[in-house]
């Protein structure tokens, strides 16, 4: 079966999965805030926050910290690495879905 | 705490697409704002306002439903505010969600609206002393419509979204056809015809976000 050894493993897991595909939503350049990120994704903000952290030592997203006039801010945007990771993640999956024929794969 | 399933990868990759277009659907319309509040609270201020203003003041002066003179004006006046407050509101708290380039196109084209109607307010302000009454409102009313509707058809330009363009061309068509069959009919048109437009838009937006 598969067992996804070529893809990777970064947003191989499900939760990271998860994040990386509602911020692939985002143009270039935007960034969403982290409450509405974790409302979206319906998760905790701790378990948010872990794997954002996973992400972000991946060079996948960029966490932005800053102030709305006094109340801080946090803002998430995916940076250009991980959109290209995530498109060549969905690549894989597709390509797993329809497999090449067996000649060429071994090439 | 954490729980330690969604560090797993899903079995299937059929189930990961599945997964990566839920999530993306969800964001999508987690972060744009509600088409129900954008277009139905317009929509209703149309409707009614542009159907009393009809019922009062219609073709020829005919007098459908004697109400008093000064209160189609005045309710289409209060509906029109109330939607700009909705919309302005909802308009705004949607764009607070984000940061960077789409949420800065969203103010200006937010402000966009604002300049432009309150420099039509200002020009034809000019006017009030001039033009019989019928005309007047003729004058107010049409070039709302037409300002309503080249907004919406540049909305539908810069997000490339075909129904609201459509929206706006429609808007456009129905203003005109409603200038030339004259004061009266215009209100009457721009009640069902654009009202109504502005309702489906919304509904079409609400159901397929749902």
């Amino acid at each position: 079966m598969t067992d996804g050894a070529e893809l990777d493993p970064v947003i191989h897991a499900q939760a990271r999965l998860r994040v990386v595909s509602a911020l692939s939503v985002l143009r270039e350049d935007d960034q969403v805030t982290f409450p509405r990120l974790q409302d979206s994704l319906r998760m905790t903000a701790g378990n948010l926050s872990v794997h954002l952290r996973k992400l972000e030592d991946a060079g996948y997203v960029e966490v932005t910290k800053t102030h709305q006039g006094r109340t801080p801010a946090t803002f998430v945007r995916l940076t250009r690495r991980g959109r290209l990771a995530f498109e060549e993640y969905q690549e894989a999956l597709r390509a797993l879905l329809n497999p090449a024929p067996i000649s060429e794969e071994k090439l | 705490m954490e729980p330690t399933d969604d560090d797993e990868p899903l079995g299937n990759p059929a189930d990961s697409l599945a997964l990566i277009e839920r999530e993306r659907a969800n964001l999508v319309r987690d972060i744009a704002p509600d088409p129900r509040l954008m277009y139905g609270s317009w929509g209703i201020a149309w409707l009614l306002g542009f159907g009393l203003l009809f019922l009062r003041f219609g073709p020829d002066g005919k007098v459908f439903v004697d109400l008093p003179e000064w209160l189609p004006l005045t309710v289409l006046s209060l509906l029109f505010i109330a939607a700009g407050v909705i919309t302005g509101v909802t308009g705004a708290r949607s764009a607070m969600q984000t940061r960077g380039p789409s949420s800065r196109q969203g103010l200006m084209y937010g402000l966009s609206w604002s300049i432009a109607f309150t420099g039509m307010g200002v020009l034809f302000g000019q006017f009030g002393d001039v033009l019989p009454d019928d005309r007047l409102g003729l004058l107010w009313a049409g070039g709302l419509v037409a300002l309503t509707g080249a907004l919406h058809m540049a909305g539908g330009a810069i997000w490339d979204d075909r129904e609201l363009f459509i929206l706006g061309a429609w808007t456009s068509a129905i203003n005109v056809a409603g200038i030339i069959a004259g004061p009266g009919w215009h209100s009457l048109i721009v009640a069902i015809a654009g009202g109504g437009g502005m309702l489906v838009a919304g509904l079409l937006g609400w159901l397929r976000r749902r």
